[in-house]
């Protein structure tokens, strides 16, 4: 076993593989937020009039608000004027096939091993994938189309759907929201729209894959997904960005409506360059998240493995409106090298009989920080409500932190919430219990890493906590020599 | 609400010039006066905390605020209320009186609004000042150049609020120091009364020095007069009595515990309507030292706010902090505590334990924070609240933040009811609902009063709660 | 098979083996006997080698190869087998998952292609019955929630796994029941053939009842002061360690 410093080292100097560029075409906005700018992108894609006020509203909202300081890690300073705030490959409109995707395009997925097209897909999983902006694919739409479910790019959606999309947008993420919500109510670019209609069981995940190319733009995609009463979707999305030493932005919402007896399961695999390991470039991953549990018997449930992003910041949130409607959140956050991860999740007992449950696994190397921050609110009226929250943390040398905020705000004597939180190393022991089986080190802390998380992990769909599980052993590679 | 729009702050910031115009401070040393000049200034520009500062998030003073007090005891002794010239009456002694603790033989210090009363007679049997135990009123010390240096708290710029006021003006309290390898033979109880005959800001500050090897163990009851029943509404002279007057106090304590020292250090608050109680304790141990705090509180007081800092500073301490809140009407009982992991193999435990009656408030945030050096840590907290009422508020926010990874640190934190099957079985065995639930919250409760290691002190604090839970409980 | 030639490890500067020699022959049982604190577990440990431990002198020879050289995994896929007297609880990870990676790596290191899931499966379910090891358990997190008698009943199922050619049983029958010591040897005596070697520590006799060993070896202050065959367990158990640390005290005096 090698010594700590050796095991830093090695994890510091584990590349990130989806560091390339594409060389593509892209038609790029200038940088710079303003009016002129939002009504630019809204122009570019033929928005209606009520959306763009709403945009507008967004913009108002972002220039009244302050950057947070809850945090505890300072905040390094983002230049918002010299974001572009609109990129897309240059194309004619619309592909009405695969064929007329551009082959560097085309190319660039296969990399990335998301194939596009739907015969290699991977069986049973859609997916429409997000390149800088804008949506470029979307695959098995038409056999979605039979079942009345809709899962289409946002733009779209908009054209081909505005009563839904003008009914739900902002109804949980509000425009005002946070500052960063507000900077993506007003320059959202694209992202996925899902309806699953009354009753219907979507038979297969439904998947976005989301890309940063250009240099200097943001990504600011906005994902809405409705699952009217008694219907169940799993939605997947994963994410890269090639390698800069540029910071860039990446600010998406996401809105989730679950009506009564329905059913979302999201899940996330956030791998968004992470910045060298003197902490030069990477993604600030600044992402709003909420659900909405509207009716009674409802269920939203997160799953996130984060391993990505100079700096990430999250907290999906469910709200518990409907009585005995449950709210889940499943975490794995890996920090090394200089990255910040600050991330949990925000339940609001609402209804009666509402249940939550929270497992968070943050892992910390090298230099990197993992902070929990959660809130658990009991409103007056969640009686019986019920709230179990484990966090740990797992420190692998002495350089990097680990840190738990969790807020317990209860206004109701009926309800139960547990808290519990750990943080530990680990052990030499563990370690050399192993290799007297004849397992060396390296795979010894990926076995035991794996085993740490997998409470998070088999929350994932199959293929996705495979990959989740390789991408947790690549991110700690050589952690102990 | 700005700074300028509360009596309170402007009342400060005049005090405070009239008293560097005037020259007042007497003999203090110049870097004390640069200490309190530096405290003011922060004072001034942080105002009182609200809301929106991460350490006050569910506290809101501002009602209190509205109210307007006067400075009760500056340092120059230019008394701007009237509460320094009358202090001793039969209220003060009676509420004295009521804070013994019976079978307890200890050396009894009463201090009024933070003054020591050395002829009050109050436990006159309680004979001399153990040996090896030095007392000092704070007037005194902060003017002697030898132990001015303890009062002069580091200007980090970080201090601000009630801390940074109590520097820029308290005057007195209670300066205790331990001799070397000293083991006195009977505790201390410190029996703070505060009462005035109008709304009154009193500051204390108290600083006890507990050098090495030796032991120290203080009992500290915080208590007010009972006024409501022995004079308002009968003479219809409520106020000249003292029966509606505020008084809010702001009180600093701050105890050194040196190598091998032992402090064993037990607080009962039990103050009633009227009082808006702030209490900071910032404790430093060095190496090898223990100190253990124990903390209850009980229905009364409108506001209570206690922060406990233990800063371990050198390696191989011990700490334990038990804690007990009983809150009840509209009573706001705040506990932040820290405990600062700056050095190797410290060990720190601590458990808070609340119970909500009626429309009180509960608030907890304890903060374990494990600085790079100090490795070998082993820090653990548990804040656990029984909620009684329908309309009690608890919000609890038990904090780590780790920056050493060879460590053994957890927190938890619960919030719930009654065990529905021991009330049953209870009941099943005949006992009363009501009796039940009392017996139930003595039972929550003796996991922090069994850790009091003087048993007249545990049967004190019994009684108190014996007292207060057979309330209703709706 | 095994040669140890005057070792001496401590721990943080204590030393605690004291110059030891034994040398195990293929298809031999040695028992090593002693009373607490007299090195038999530190023996253990430094032949797996367990990192606290430093060795000041001697050597040990393993196959022909230098075993002090190895790091922990190599000399597992060398094969030497340590059933722990403590098996750590590994939460997560998964008896089955641990046991295929382990099998792989040691397969792998000795230029064999990995089992197929099917011949895995088949002979995890035949070395199941061999202890009597629960099916359940095998499913479980490693070790974790097991009672003591599972757990060594997992470490004998494991060593019938992979097959070490040199087992070192460290206290295997503390904590056991007479039924499950019972069950513990008789896995172990199946395993038992001319082509590996035990080596058995226990601080009582009667483990040795049911494994019967070739040599019994007594362990006194770091330091192997008598050797004998199955019958000294017996004069053991009769009288005690003192006459021996009597007889070692002189030897130490006359030395």
């Amino acid at each position: 076993m090698a010594n700590d410093n050796e095991i830093i080292d090695n994890i510091a100097n584990k590349e990130y593989e989806f560091g390339f560029v594409t060389d593509i075409e892209m038609d790029v906005a200038p940088a710079g937020l303003s009016e002129e700018t939002i009504r630019y992108i809204s122009a570019k894609k033929n928005e209606p009039e009520w959306l763009l006020d709403w945009r507008l509203k967004g913009l108002q909202a972002f220039s009244r608000t302050k950057l947070p300081e809850w945090q505890n890690f300072p905040l390094p300073k983002i230049d918002f004027q010299k974001i572009s705030y609109y990129a897309a490959p240059k194309s004619k409109k619309k592909y009405d096939s695969l064929d007329q995707v551009d082959p560097e395009l085309l190319a660039t997925f296969a990399k990335l091993g998301i194939p596009l097209s739907e015969q290699k897909t991977l069986a049973g999983v859609a997916v429409d994938v997000v390149f800088d902006s804008v949506s470029v694919t979307t695959t098995y739409k038409e056999k979605l189309k039979e079942l009345g479910i809709i899962f289409c790019s946002f733009g779209e959606a908009v054209r081909e759907h505005p009563e839904l999309v003008r009914k739900y947008v902002g109804s949980v993420v509000p425009h005002s929201d946070n500052i960063f919500a507000s900077l993506n109510t007003a320059a959202f670019s694209d992202g996925s729209f899902v309806y699953i209609p009354k009753g219907v069981r979507c038979p297969m995940e439904l998947s976005t894959y989301f890309r940063i190319n250009t240099e200097n733009t943001g990504q600011f995609e906005r994902t809405l997904i409705i699952a009217d009463e008694g219907s169940y979707v799993s939605y997947l999305e994963g994410c890269t960005a090639p390698m800069r030493d540029e910071n860039q932005l990446h600010a998406a919402v996401v809105e989730l409506i679950a009506m009564e007896n329905a059913e979302i399961k999201y899940s996330t695999v956030q791998n968004w360059y992470p910045g060298d390991k003197n902490g030069k470039g990477g993604i600030y991953n600044f992402v709003t998240k909420r659900g909405i549990c509207k009716g009674a018997n409802a269920k939203i449930s997160w799953t996130q493995v984060e391993t990505g992003s100079a700096i990430t910041w999250k907290y999906p949130s469910v709200i518990l409106q409907g009585d005995n409607s449950t709210g889940e959140f499943y975490s794995v956050a890996v920090t090394r090298n200089k990255q910040v991860a600050d991330t949990g999740t925000k339940m609001y007992h609402i209804g009666r009989n509402t249940r939550s449950r929270i497992i968070s696994k943050g892992i910390s190397a090298g230099e990197g920080q993992n902070s929990y921050r959660g809130l658990v609110q009991i409103g007056p009226k969640a009686d019986q409500a019920r709230n179990f929250t484990q966090c740990d943390s797992l420190l692998i040398g002495d350089r990097c932190g680990a840190h738990t905020f969790p807020y317990i705000e209860s206004k109701n004597n009926t309800a139960t919430v547990e808290h519990e939180a750990t943080t530990s190393k680990i052990g030499e022991d563990q370690i050399f219990y192993l290799n007297q089986r004849g397992i060396d080190s390296e795979k010894a802390v990926a076995l035991i890493i794996n085993g740490y998380a997998r409470e998070v992990l088999n929350q994932l769909p199959m293929e996705f906590a495979v990959e989740a599980q390789k991408l947790l052993s690549i991110t700690l590679e050589g952690s102990v020599g | 609400m700005t700074p300028q729009d509360i009596p309170l702050y402007e009342e400060v910031v005049n005090g405070f010039n009239r008293l560097s115009a005037a020259d007042a401070l007497g003999r203090e040393s110049s870097d004390l006066r640069k200490t309190r000049q530096s405290a003011f200034e922060r004072f001034r520009e942080s105002g009182f905390p609200t809301i929106k500062n991460e350490d006050w998030k569910y506290t809101n003073i501002a009602r209190w605020l509205k109210e307007e007090y006067a400075l009760g005891g500056l340092p120059g002794g230019a008394a701007a209320g009237g509460a320094d010239a009358k202090v001793m009456d039969e209220n003060v002694r009676a509420a004295a009186e009521r804070s013994r603790v019976a079978e307890l033989d200890a050396y009894i210090v009463l201090l009024v609004n933070g003054v020591w009363q050395k002829d009050a007679g109050v436990g006159a049997v309680a004979g001399a000042i153990p040996a090896g135990v030095e007392l000092l009123t704070v007037a005194e010390a902060r003017q002697d150049p030898a132990l001015s240096v303890y009062f002069e708290r580091p200007t980090d710029g970080k201090e601000r609020y009630f801390t940074a006021l109590n520097t820029a003006l308290f005057s007195d309290g209670l300066f205790i120091r331990v001799d070397a390898s000293a083991l006195p033979e009977k505790p201390l109880h410190i029996i703070h009364v505060f009462t005035g005959d109008r709304n009154l800001l009193v500051q204390p500050r108290h600083v006890w020095v507990v050098n090495r090897q030796a032991e120290l163990k203080v009992i500290e009851s915080v208590v007010t007069p009972a006024y409501a029943e022995a004079s308002a509404g009968e003479t219809g002279d409520g106020v000249a009595a003292g029966g509606n007057a505020k008084i809010w106090v702001n009180s600093l304590t701050e105890i050194i515990v040196h190598t091998d020292a032992k402090v064993d250090h037990t607080v009962i608050q039990t103050p009633g309507e009227g009082t808006r109680l702030v209490q900071h304790t910032t404790v430093r141990q060095k190496r090898q030292s223990l100190y253990n705090n124990y903390n209850f509180t009980f229905p009364g007081s409108d506001l209570v706010r206690n922060d406990l800092q233990i800063r371990l500073e050198e390696d191989h301490t011990e700490t334990h902090l038990y804690g007990l809140y009983l809150a009840a009407g509209q009573q706001l009982v705040d506990n932040h505590t820290l405990v600062d992991h700056q050095k190797p193999a410290c060990f720190s435990n601590e458990l808070y334990k609340g119970v909500l009656l009626e429309q009180s408030t509960g608030v907890f945030n304890g903060k374990v924070y494990v600085h790079r050096d100090a490795q070998k840590t082993n820090a653990f907290q548990q804040n656990n609240n029984l909620v009684i009422s329908k309309k009690a508020t608890i919000d609890s926010k038990p904090e780590l933040e780790i920056f050493a990874d060879d460590v053994k640190c957890s927190h938890g934190s619960t919030v719930g009811q009654f065990s529905e099957e021991a009330l049953f079985y209870l009941r099943a065995r005949g006992i009363g609902e009501e009796t039940a639930k009392g017996l139930l919250i003595n039972a929550f409760a003796f996991d922090v009063t069994e850790k009091i290691k003087t048993p007249a002190v545990e049967a004190h604090v019994n009684q108190l709660i014996n007292q207060h839970i057979p309330v209703s409980h709706a | 098979m095994l040669i140890i030639k005057n070792l001496h490890a401590g721990v943080e500067g204590k030393q605690i083996l004291k110059g030891i020699n034994l040398t195990v022959g293929a298809g031999e049982v040695h028992a090593i006997m002693g009373p607490n604190g007299s090195g038999k577990s530190s023996l253990a440990s430094v032949l797996a080698g367990k990192e606290n431990y430093d060795v000041t002198e001697g050597e040990v020879i393993f196959q022909g190869k230098n075993l002090l050289d190895m790091s922990p995994e190599v000399r597992a896929r060398e094969g030497v087998f340590l059933a722990f007297q403590y098996p750590i609880e590994i939460p997560g990870v998964s008896n089955i998952n641990f046991l295929k990676t382990a099998l792989a790596e040691i397969r792998t290191y000795k230029g064999l292609p990995p089992l197929d899931a099917k011949e895995f499966l088949r002979q995890s379910k035949e070395k199941q019955k061999l202890v009597e090891f629960d099916a359940k358990l095998v499913n479980r997190s490693l070790n974790e929630g097991f009672s003591g008698g599972e757990k060594k009943r997992n470490e004998i199922f494991q060593l019938a796994m992979l097959e070490p050619a040199l087992s070192i049983l460290d206290e295997t029958d503390s904590g056991l029941d007479i039924d499950a010591l019972r069950i513990v040897s008789k896995g172990v005596n199946k395993l038992r053939s001319s082509n590996n070697a035990f080596i058995i520590i226990t601080h009582y006799q009667r483990l040795l009842e049911y494994i019967v060993p070739d040599f019994v070896h007594v362990l006194y202050n770091g330091r192997i002061v008598k050797s004998g065959t199955k019958e000294l367990a017996l004069e053991l158990e009769d009288k005690g360690y003192d006459w021996l640390k009597e007889e070692a005290h002189e030897n130490a005096a006359t030395i």
